[in-house]
């Protein structure tokens, strides 16, 4: 190697080549930072089902669990979760083997997979028939099994064990299976382990109140209380948080037929009735942030929902007594909730025994007929629909010109209130075909159901006031700061006055009953408060299919939760509508109530 | 006719019609009369030549040999090519320079057999500044010097900014040149003051960044030639002829539109008058444009991209930005590409590019000094527009190159025709190969033969006469004895006043006695 020094021009030109190089290594280190640091990574589910189950919708990249982690917690807290797993919180895996279970995703984040929730955490529910061990899964269904308060009491203690230290992350890491290479477990020893004992630290000290709180039990969430903490770090320590307000847990909603929720009060409490605000709410209860929300994945569980059936009743229908039942189901239901068949396409789909008469048929259907409301009998029969300027457009029918959309009230863009990715139909589709594989007729007509969606005084429901009291006005104040700056910046959310009616369109499958779960069984709800359970079992997915809704007594199969009525926020008072029927009129409404 | 889509561009062919070949041949051959010096023809072969010189700036036989050519082809006057008045000031290796006394009998060979055909010479006294193409081993780990630290943006050779005592070094440098010139025998020198070397680098706006007494306005730019001017006639006298060539704009924005445009033509005007001194200046201008070399406009024609390819890559090692240069020639496209910008910034004349900058030049300086001679350069190769110009007064004579290299005997010619049969087509081949290979015409098209072989051969027969006769050769004369004078090449016909050939021959059998000189 020659020691003579360059020429002048060799040395520019092996100057500028350093620079060139310098600036090529720049550009090449800011991609590989893109790739690992910023870029992340998910899987890509082509079936909407799955996509909803296991697809991200940005929840892990600010509160995610590096994926080894969620694996090695299992094998060193295996006492605590009883040997299960996670199934010890009700978590259901697809498969046996998979290796999250349903309601979990991943996303590379950082250069690390990290897991956290997604939509179906909350809304998978599962059912068994009397004396089958075969669980069948409803995606879209309440998740009846999750003990999602059990879950984050044992993250929190789990971040105020002094026993999870590195040695022991590393350990069950190692019983898990783990086989990281060198770089991955000098990552976790040094960066997850103490990022994530400071996270469930913090996690652990903004919901401290839940240990003040009764126990949710299996199937049952207080959405707003930890939403106040984490997202808005309203103070909820005892002076701050009132007693009434503390035990706010209610049952998950079911989340199929979005199209014709649009416009209702949705929410237990109604506080706001644009389906993809709420989406986007819910989403954040999940885990994302503003920053981290990955909206064409949310956007695309939104179009999936809006028109997924209501699951079809597994049992029978006595066709006779649902046709008597849909008459009382129209005299004393539909005005709030809506309506599914009419007698006679009760009859129709659900025949009765050979045995039953023309006379006896005609009989019901002449009561039936009867016992309609005028105001909810099908237009055409000389019965003109009242029109309400903001239902106007939801109706079935007839949509007023030029009324398109209810305005927002606050005056500003209403995009908020539009689906993310399509604009609202002016009116919604009735579906055409009675039960099938696909589904359950369903009238959503507001015109002809005018309490539907609408919400009910308290005074009027009567039923338990923790979920109403959880949500305050300076938390909806709150909410609509929320995506400040962005198109669909919250601002529909808002303070009601009780509860709000909803459509019943596959109620067997949203045991058990009251926006608290308070009730297990329809034929229970039809009782007075006084006569309805007091003190009951959660837990079971077995149906019970004479009174629908899940068994509730203590020889019920699977791991059962006492649910106490007396308890604060768990009242079954209220909603008496029914309750002087006599019981074979009661029968017969939940015999009708199957078929929806 | 224009023929742009086979690259040949604008020529003027058909002769002025207000004047017959017989008054054109008898405006070109007039003498023309210098201060101090009196040239027979309006014709000077421009400053040109190839490497044929020894390393270290000797001169060699072959230089001779190439003088001679033109000489014997009828040329008025022969301006030397770029004769560096040092080694840092090289632009190109084996080419002789006057930078030593010791070169001074070289040149008075060169000068003895030029005269022999009434022929005057000029020195071209040269620095390339920061033009240096081929600055050589002895140059290799020096930047070169100029006006400017900024480097050169066509090549990208690094340079840097002369000191003072460096400028006054170089001023010293120009006045032994000339000393050695006159001590040689030439008959005069040229100051080469344009195309981008190092007077340019000083004159020009464009180039010139100095904040000391050599840099700002006009005046102060001209500072450093115009102690040159003072410096020679100093060392020579005021007889001994000296002219200055000049751009009559520097177009220096030419590649890179955000270059400074450099002087404008009002500029070149004060300066011209300026060198002028009170009539212990300079004695002629040439006029020529363009602050680089090659540029568009100097030499101006065609831009042969294969040949550039094949022949720049000793560039590689001397700018920063000619490995740049060469993938843009090596590429087809880019090389197209390149070609067109080349040709546009050109324009469509070619023959007389520079008139009207040698038309203003001669009304400037005339107004102050009748006795000031223009001469002009730019493609000139026909009667009548040599004659024309002369006519128009736009300037007193034209200096030609590559219409010489293509057709030697040019003057031949142009005494009883308006042009060559085989014309010099503008290709710039000649230009581009002298780079690596000895200069001549490279443009086979114009080679008789039937077949590509056939004229190929006759063009490498061609180029190659420049080396005959050899220096030494077996025989009588022994070693070292030169031999006889090769056969006129490019087919000349003797001009009327052209020097009868036996008599040359004659002359050169007498002096093939002894070893050259």
């Amino acid at each position: 190697m020659s020691r003579d020094p360059l020429t002048p021009v060799e040395a520019a030109i092996r100057r500028r080549r350093r620079c060139v190089w310098l600036v090529l290594a720049l550009l090449l280190g800011g991609l590989i930072y893109w790739l690992v640091a910023v870029n992340q990574y998910v899987i890509a589910h082509e079936a909407e089902e799955e996509h909803f189950l296991h697809g991200s919708i940005g929840a892990e990249t600010a509160n995610g669990l590096p994926v080894w982690a969620f694996r090695a917690l299992p094998v060193i807290y295996a006492d605590r979760m009883g040997g299960e797993g996670w199934r010890h919180f009700g978590l259901i895996y697809e498969q046996e083997d998979d290796p999250l279970p349903i309601g979990f995703s991943s996303r590379v984040v950082t250069g690390v997979e990290r897991v956290w929730f997604n939509c179906s955490l909350c809304h998978v529910g599962t059912y068994r028939l009397p004396g089958q061990a075969e669980q069948q899964r409803i995606p879209g269904a309440p998740s009846n099994n999750l003990r999602l308060h059990e879950l984050i009491a044992f993250l929190i203690r789990v971040g105020r064990d002094p026993g999870f230290t590195p040695d022991r992350l590393m350990e069950g890491i190692a019983g898990a299976g783990g086989d990281l290479s060198w770089p991955e477990r000098l990552v976790y020893r040094h960066i997850v382990h103490p990022r994530l004992r400071d996270a469930l630290a913090w996690v652990g000290e903004r919901l401290d109140f839940i240990h003040r709180q009764q126990d949710w039990g299996p199937g049952r969430v207080d959405t707003f209380n930890p939403y106040k903490a984490i997202q808005f770090n309203f103070p909820m320590d005892e002076a701050h948080l009132a007693a009434a307000a503390l035990d706010g847990a209610s049952d998950y909603p079911a989340i199929w037929q979005q199209r014709p929720r649009e416009g209702m009060n949705l929410h237990w409490d109604g506080n706001n009735d644009s389906v993809a605000e709420r989406n986007l709410s819910a989403a954040l209860g999940a885990g994302v942030t503003p920053v981290t929300v990955d909206r064409p994945a949310i956007a695309r569980i939104e179009r999936w929902m809006r028109d997924l059936p209501a699951p079809r009743w597994p049992g029978p229908v006595e066709g006779l007594r649902a046709a008597e039942g849909a008459g009382l189901y129209a005299a004393h239901c539909a005005s709030c909730h809506g309506m599914g068949r009419d007698a006679r396409a009760v009859l129709r789909d659900f025949p009765p025994p050979a045995g039953v008469t023309a006379a006896e048929k005609a009989r019901v259907l002449a009561a039936a007929e009867a016992a309609w409301p005028s105001s909810c009998r099908p237009q055409g029969e000389g019965n003109p629909i009242p029109v309400f300027p903001e239902e106007a457009a939801y109706r079935t029918d007839a949509p007023v010109e030029g009324a398109a959309r209810p305005s927002a009230p606050t005056g500003l863009a209403d995009q908020a209130t539009a689906p993310m990715d399509e604009p609202a139909p002016a009116t919604y589709s009735r579906p055409a075909s009675l039960p099938g594989a696909e589904g359950v007729a369903y009238d959503y007509d507001r015109g002809r159901y005018p309490c539907l969606g609408e919400v009910v005084a308290l005074s009027a429901i009567g039923t338990d006031p923790g979920r109403w009291a959880s949500y305050t006005r300076e938390f909806a104040a709150a909410q609509n700061l929320l995506y400040a700056g962005k198109p669909w910046r919250f601002h529909r959310f808002r303070k009601t006055q009780g509860y709000a009616s909803q459509p019943l369109d596959g109620i067997w499958a949203r045991s058990p009953y009251l926006h608290n779960g308070s009730v297990p069984t329809l034929r229970d709800l039809m009782e007075p408060p006084a006569l309805r359970p007091r003190l009951w079992q959660r837990g079971s997915d077995e149906l019970d299919l004479a009174r629908v809704g899940y068994r509730s007594d203590a020889a019920a199969p699977g791991r059962l939760f006492p649910y106490d009525t007396t308890r604060p926020g768990n009242s079954n008072a209220g909603h008496e509508y029914g309750t002087r029927l006599t019981p074979a009129q009661k029968d017969a409404l939940v015999e009708y109530m199957k078929t929806l | 006719m224009t023929s742009w889509c086979l690259g040949v561009p604008d020529i003027v062919m058909s002769p002025d019609a207000d004047h017959p070949h017989e008054s054109n041949a008898a405006v070109i051959f007039d003498p023309l009369p210098f201060r101090g010096l009196t040239v027979r023809n309006r014709l000077f072969r421009s400053n040109i030549s190839g490497m044929f010189d020894e390393y270290d700036g000797h001169g060699g036989p072959t230089r001779l040999n190439w003088e001679e050519k033109f000489a014997r082809g009828g040329v008025g006057g022969i301006i030397t090519s770029f004769t560096p008045v040092s080694v840092r000031g090289r632009i190109l290796t084996r080419y002789a320079m006057i930078d030593d006394d010791d070169k001074i009998p070289f040149w008075r060979a060169v000068s003895e057999r030029v005269h022999r055909y009434d022929c005057k010479i000029l020195m071209q006294l040269s620095h390339s500044g920061r033009q240096q193409d081929l600055g050589g081993v002895e140059n290799l780990h020096r930047k070169a010097q100029s006006s400017t630290s900024k480097r050169d943006y066509f090549h990208g050779i690094l340079c840097e900014a002369m000191t003072g005592p460096e400028v006054r070094a170089v001023v010293q440098q120009f006045a032994q040149g000339a000393r050695r010139a006159r001590e040689a025998g030439l008959d005069g020198v040229e100051l080469h003051g344009a195309n981008g070397y190092l007077i340019t680098q000083f004159l020009s706006s464009g180039i010139n960044d100095r904040e000391d007494e050599y840099g700002g306005g006009w005046e102060a730019r001209a500072r450093f030639v115009l102690e040159i001017v003072r410096a020679i006639r100093a060392e020579v006298g005021p007889d001994f002829h000296l002219q200055m060539k000049i751009n009559g704009e520097d177009h220096n924005d030419w590649l890179y539109p955000w270059q400074g445009r450099g002087n404008s033509l009002d500029e070149t005007l004060k300066i011209c008058r300026l060198l002028l001194d009170d009539g212990r200046g300079v004695d002629a201008f040439h006029v020529s444009s363009g602050a680089t070399f090659p540029h568009p406009r100097n030499p101006p024609g065609d831009l042969p991209m294969r040949e550039l390819a094949r022949w720049y890559d000793g560039m590689l090692s001397q700018g920063t930005r000619a490995g740049f240069n060469h993938a843009v020639f090596s590429n087809r496209l880019t090389a197209a590409a390149f070609r067109a910008y080349w040709r546009w910034r050109r324009g469509n004349v070619i023959e007389g590019i520079n008139l009207p900058y040698a038309r203003a030049v001669t009304e400037a300086v005339r107004a102050v000094d009748p006795t000031v001679r223009v001469i002009c350069t730019g493609g000139f190769q026909h009667a009548d527009a040599i004659a024309g110009a002369i006519r128009a007064g736009d300037c007193d004579a034209v200096s030609i190159a590559r219409p010489l290299i293509a057709n030697n005997d040019l003057p031949q010619i142009l005494a009883h025709a308006n042009g060559p049969e085989r014309e010099c087509t503008y290709c710039n081949k000649c230009l581009v190969n002298d780079l690596e290979n000895p200069l001549g015409c490279y443009e086979v098209s114009r080679y008789p033969g039937a077949s590509f072989e056939d004229r190929h051969a006759a063009m490498i027969a061609e180029v190659m006469s420049v080396f005959r006769p050899p220096a030494f050769r077996d025989g009588p004369g022994g070693f070292g004895a030169p031999v006889a004078a090769a056969p006129p090449a490019g087919g000349g016909r003797a001009a009327p006043d052209m020097p009868d050939e036996a008599d040359v021959s004659k002359e050169q059998a007498v002096a093939s006695d002894g070893v050259r000189p």
